[in-house]
């Protein structure tokens, strides 16, 4: 690890932004050239391949200022974790779009698609170099958009629908925890650094033992520990928010392939290495070695009960997220080496295999698991690649799963030594547990393409070449790392993907942290625990393989059981609220005027009266003394009030008006004693108005007086007590603050030499805030053309 | 339906009434006045005919004497003419809000004088924020009449 | 003690508006809101001051020479009175074309027919 040069600001500026550009533009280039759209977006996606190549080897910062007055500002980083996720993002990018070009043939609204997978790419560029924690978040949910808009792909099935808000929910959700998380820790590093470091990512990761001390002091550790952690689980599956994944399925195969197995999930384990220097401690290892090996578990378990392909491989994606968690979740070095080298693995071989099932159900017509079977005589280069991936991922030697998984079984060994056993043994016994099933799955999708031909099963067509190149492609990167491993075994390394490797893992370490001389990888040639665990699993696994039948059906009974499915809470407390919802929507807004009032009303009292409560508001003390009340102010006024009341028991509508005239030309009459000359002549003027426009309506309107109802009487008093209760203890409030500053010594002073005028009311009105006044004169302009509409022209709209 | 009384003092009112608004709307920079209060009066003059001699009065004898130069002649009914005129009303507003872009300044900044951006105004002694009321003037004129005129011919 | 007449003053007015607001007849209605929508206007030029002078300046001279009530906030109700009238005369023609395809003003009638 020795940085070497800095960034260069405009092609990671370009890389971020790029795809986000290109996605503007695809429903142009969409008319153009139609569906070779795929090839376009493909480029696109290559392009920001090349860009992220081109920064390999440069490590640092290169900041915009975005929102100056907060400190937020548009920053990168570039380390070996983000151009890790970076080149997966791209990488996997162009294999996507280009085997979209064969899968998406003929499928509806293709530029949407096209689009949204570009603003995906971007967006998870820009997490993957976000050096800002506000940067970060918004780029952080943006990967969930656009998330949504593939899921709910197909926006006309049911499922789509609930599949993209289930996820839309759980991610955004998640999100928002991490944003508290984050302005936790801003407020915290708020007390030691200037405001524009607060944000930075660069600043806790080149201060992270600073950082943490200052957390615990705060007491805030935990707190922060826990909602980032909330983030990083919903982003990548873990259990119980594990759930939206499986429905994610919904979505076209190469959105599965991309985002759901190879890059949004792993925004969730990325911000865990990235968090990791900053964090680590031993409650870190006990949250998330414990929240990855349960996930690990329970996904490969629910994988083993899994009836269709899709979902199958969902459920290993999160099983595999929480190995990477796990990894991460272990404090030693070997943690950070897991976790690492399992997001590179993982990618290869899950990409795979998801495209994998793409041409199988492209080309079989089903995604159904019992349906399939034999497929190996129809596709033999789809089976070669699929035995490649599933042995990796089943963890068999020499595949690539096998390396890594092999370190998360050391990781977990050591940290069960280190803790000085007990429970801690948990850890690797629990991890090999759930590597069995882990196997159990793995062989039985490559089985898929053995074995007999179920009957029904047609013949099967070779998929078409842009299908088949990328998840080859995949396979053979999958193969070669396998091949690094063993060639290691006789010191032959790769050295450029070791010393990748090496840089990604140490990004995930506090600095000065020993690598052991850089990462290597090798086939095991001693027996060491690690060794013994592996073999143990795979004789496990293999013994159980037989009883697959029915460790699947058992699997199904228990999940069958409600209350130990994540899903059924989500559910219950879903539609429920939607069913509370619906009932107090009903209960509120009913129809009736008054009901609406008297909610508005009561809660608008209810809430300011309570706000001044809360926060021990002071009446001012009555005083005599300080006499500016006029006599005339005060009788005009108790006109006003006579007014009203006449207005409130008017017998007859008629009476009424004239009553509410009372009041109008009392208010005029009070602006004049109140120093404000425009406005009485303007009330005055517009109440003669009024009073002709009310004496035009009434003649039209039949003579009403509605029974009235004791009752309903008395709770419509007792509310309006309420309000002028609310009002009088406003009015005392706000007017006993006199603040000196107030902007309106500005107007009078400016008026003149700035205005040009004299009357101060005027100038604001057509010069300081003619804006206002634009927006103003716009809205009366708008009620004349409602009473136009209304009335002038209601023949129009009902005999269309 | 009216007295002679009412309409004589009508005929006397209304031309009074009207000077007044235009006087409140041209001083109304540094007097009590504006856009908004001569609005409302000349609304009130209207009002009074309208009142007193009817709708159709209004209409044949009285608007094109006092409104042509503004309005176009198209006689589609009283109330296309007040919507033009609010019409107008926003746009007026809008140009001189639009106006000051030329010379480099804000949208909606005003001037006066001694700045002399608008050399006739200059010259006048007046702010170009009259240019500014007018359009708000002929929005509350036409807006408002718009509305009496509507409820009226029902 | 004057904040206490204007606030009680205000209270009461609120008060009368919010029960004719609950009335059954629209036109009721109406009225309640142009009551608590003067009061509103009452209460912001309150919140000015009322001790000041006219916000006047005799022309030349030089500006806040004598103390003068808040300009803002008349300049804010100005608008505010004319808007209110545009908005009460569209309620009113709202209510008039509500006869007109209903046949009654009865708020409790109109709520159960919807």
């Amino acid at each position: 690890m020795q940085p070497t040069t800095d960034p260069a600001a405009s092609a990671v500026l370009a890389v971020v932004f790029l795809p986000f550009v290109a996605a503007g533009l695809v429903p142009l280039v969409y008319r153009l050239v139609g569906e070779r759209t795929a090839y376009y977006a493909a480029a696109i996606a290559l392009a920001c391949f090349g860009l992220v190549a081109s920064q390999y080897g440069t490590h640092g910062a290169v900041s915009f200022p975005w929102i100056r007055s907060l400190g937020v500002s548009l920053s990168f980083y570039v380390d070996g974790l983000s151009l890790l996720v970076g080149f997966l993002a791209s990488g996997v990018g162009v294999l996507i779009l280009t085997y979209s070009g064969g899968y998406m043939h003929g499928e509806p609204s293709q530029p949407k698609y096209y689009a949204s997978l570009l603003a995906f790419m971007g967006s998870m560029l820009g997490v993957a170099f976000a050096a800002d924690l506000i940067a970060l978040f918004v780029f952080w949910e943006l990967t969930s958009l656009s998330s949504f808009m593939l899921i709910g792909h197909y926006q006309r099935q049911e499922s789509s629908q609930y599949a993209a808000r289930k996820s839309m929910l759980i991610t955004v959700a998640g999100g928002l925890f991490m944003l508290i998380g984050f302005l936790l820790l801003h407020s915290v590093l708020l007390d030691v650094t200037s405001g524009s470091n607060a944000f930075s990512i660069v600043y806790m990761l080149e201060n992270p033992e600073l950082v943490q001390e200052e957390l615990r002091s705060a007491g805030l550790f935990l707190p922060v520990l826990g909602l980032i952690g909330v983030g990083a689980a919903a982003k990548s599956a873990q259990v119980p928010l594990h759930i939206w994944l499986p429905n994610a399925m919904e979505a076209p195969t190469p959105v599965s392939a991309f985002l759901h197995s190879a890059t949004m999930v792993k925004a969730g384990v990325y911000l865990l290495g990235r968090f990791r220097p900053v964090l680590v401690s031993h409650e870190w290892e006990l949250l998330f070695a414990i929240l990855g090996l349960t996930t690990m578990t329970v996904a490969a378990v629910l994988a083993v009960g899994a009836t269709d392909i899709k979902e199958l491989l969902a459920y290993s994606t999160a099983s595999h997220l929480g190995l990477i968690v796990a990894g991460f979740g272990f404090a030693s070095e070997l943690g950070g080496e897991t976790g690492a080298f399992h997001i590179i693995n993982h990618a290869t071989f899950k990409a795979a295999l998801f495209l994998v099932a793409g041409i199988v159900a492209h080309e079989a017509g089903t995604r159904k698991i019992e349906n399939l079977g034999g497929l190996k005589e129809d596709l033999p280069i789809t089976a070669a690649i699929t035995a490649v991936a599933a042995l990796g991922m089943a963890g068999v030697p020499p595949f690539n799963g096998f390396y890594s998984k092999e370190l998360l079984f050391e990781a977990a060994w050591e940290a069960a030594v280190h803790a000085g056993g007990g429970l801690a043994y948990l850890y690797p016994a629990v991890a090999v547990f759930g590597s069995v099933f882990t196997f159990l799955y793995s062989i039985r999708f490559l089985m898929l393409f053995f074995g007999e031909k179920p009957t029904g099963l047609h013949k099967v067509h070779s998929p078409p070449k842009a299908m088949l190149a990328p998840p080859l492609l995949l396979g053979v990167i999958a193969g070669l790392v396998s091949l690094g491993g063993i060639l290691g075994t006789f010191g032959i390394h790769f050295a450029p993907f070791d010393h990748f490797v090496g840089e990604v893992w140490a990004s995930t370490l506090p600095p000065g942290s020993d690598l052991h001389g850089g990462f290597s990888y090798y086939f095991p040639d001693h027996i060491t625990p690690a060794v013994t665990m592996s073999a143990v699993t795979l004789v496990l696994g293999a013994a159980s393989y037989p009883f697959y039948g029915r460790l699947h059906e058992g699997v199904n009974r228990v999940t069958d059981v409600n209350v130990l499915r994540a899903n059924w809470y989500y559910n219950s407390a879903v539609f429920g609220l939607n069913g509370v919802s619906d009932t107090t929507a009903e209960r509120v807004q009913n129809g009736l005027l008054r009901t609406y009032a008297t909610w508005a009303l009561a809660s608008v009292a209810g809430l300011t009266l309570a706000g001044y409560a809360a926060t021990s508001v002071t009446l001012p003390a009555f005083e005599l003394s300080k006499v500016a009340v006029t006599v005339p102010i005060l009788l005009v006024l108790l006109v006003a009030i006579v007014g009203a009341v006449a207005v409130s028991i008017a017998p007859s509508h008629i009476s009424g008006v004239l009553t509410l005239s009372i009041l109008g030309f009392m208010v005029a009459v009070f602006y004049v004693l109140a120093d404000a000359p425009d406005l009485a002549l303007t009330q005055l003027v517009v109440e003669t108005l009024l009073l002709v426009i009310f004496l035009l309506v009434l003649d039209k309107l039949p003579a009403f007086y509605g029974n009235t109802d004791r009752a309903k009487m008395a709770r419509d008093g007792v509310l309006s007590a309420a309000v002028g209760a609310t009002v009088f203890v406003t009015v005392l409030v706000s007017t006993a603050a006199t603040p000196t500053d107030g902007i309106a010594s500005f107007f009078v002073e400016q008026a003149v030499p700035v205005g040009g005028g004299g009357n101060i009311v005027n100038v604001i009105l057509v010069d300081f805030r003619a804006f206002d006044t634009l927006g103003e004169i716009s809205v009366v302009a708008m009620a004349a053309l409602s009473v136009l509409t209304l009335v002038a022209m209601r023949e129009r709209g009902e005999t269309q | 339906m009216s007295t002679v009384i009412a309409r004589t003092v009508t005929r006397t009112v209304v031309p009074i009434i009207l000077v007044t608004a235009i006087a409140l709307l041209l001083q109304g920079h540094n007097l009590p006045g504006g856009g908004f209060i001569g609005g409302v009066l000349t609304v009130t003059a209207f009002a009074l005919i309208y009142v007193i001699y009817g709708l159709d009065y209004l209409e044949e004898e009285l608007l094109h004497q006092i409104r042509a130069p503004l309005l176009d002649s198209i006689r589609h009914g009283i109330v296309e003419n007040y919507q033009v005129a609010f019409g107008v009303g926003l746009a007026v507003a809008v140009v001189a809000g639009l106006v000051p872009l030329v010379f480099g300044e804000n949208f909606l900044y005003q001037s006066h004088w001694y700045i002399k951006p608008l050399p006739i105004y200059g010259k006048l002694h007046v702010a170009s924020a009259l240019a500014f009321d007018l359009g708000v003037y002929f929005v509350v004129v036409g807006a408002l009449l718009t509305i009496l005129a509507v409820v009226g011919t029902e | 003690m004057t904040q206490f007449v204007l606030a009680g003053v205000l209270g009461v007015l609120f008060a009368l508006g919010t029960f004719l607001v609950l009335r059954r007849d629209i036109v009721r209605v109406v009225w309640g809101v142009t009551i608590i929508s003067q009061s509103a206007n009452v209460y912001l030029v309150t919140m000015g001051g009322l001790s000041g002078g006219v916000p006047i300046l005799s022309h030349g001279g030089h500006g806040g020479g004598h103390a003068v009530s808040d300009p803002l906030v008349q300049a804010l109700v100005l608008t505010a009175i004319v808007i209110g009238f545009g908005t009460t005369a569209f309620a009113l023609v709202l209510t008039y074309r509500v006869y007109q395809e209903h046949g009654t003003i009865d708020l409790l009638e109109l709520g159960e027919k919807a």
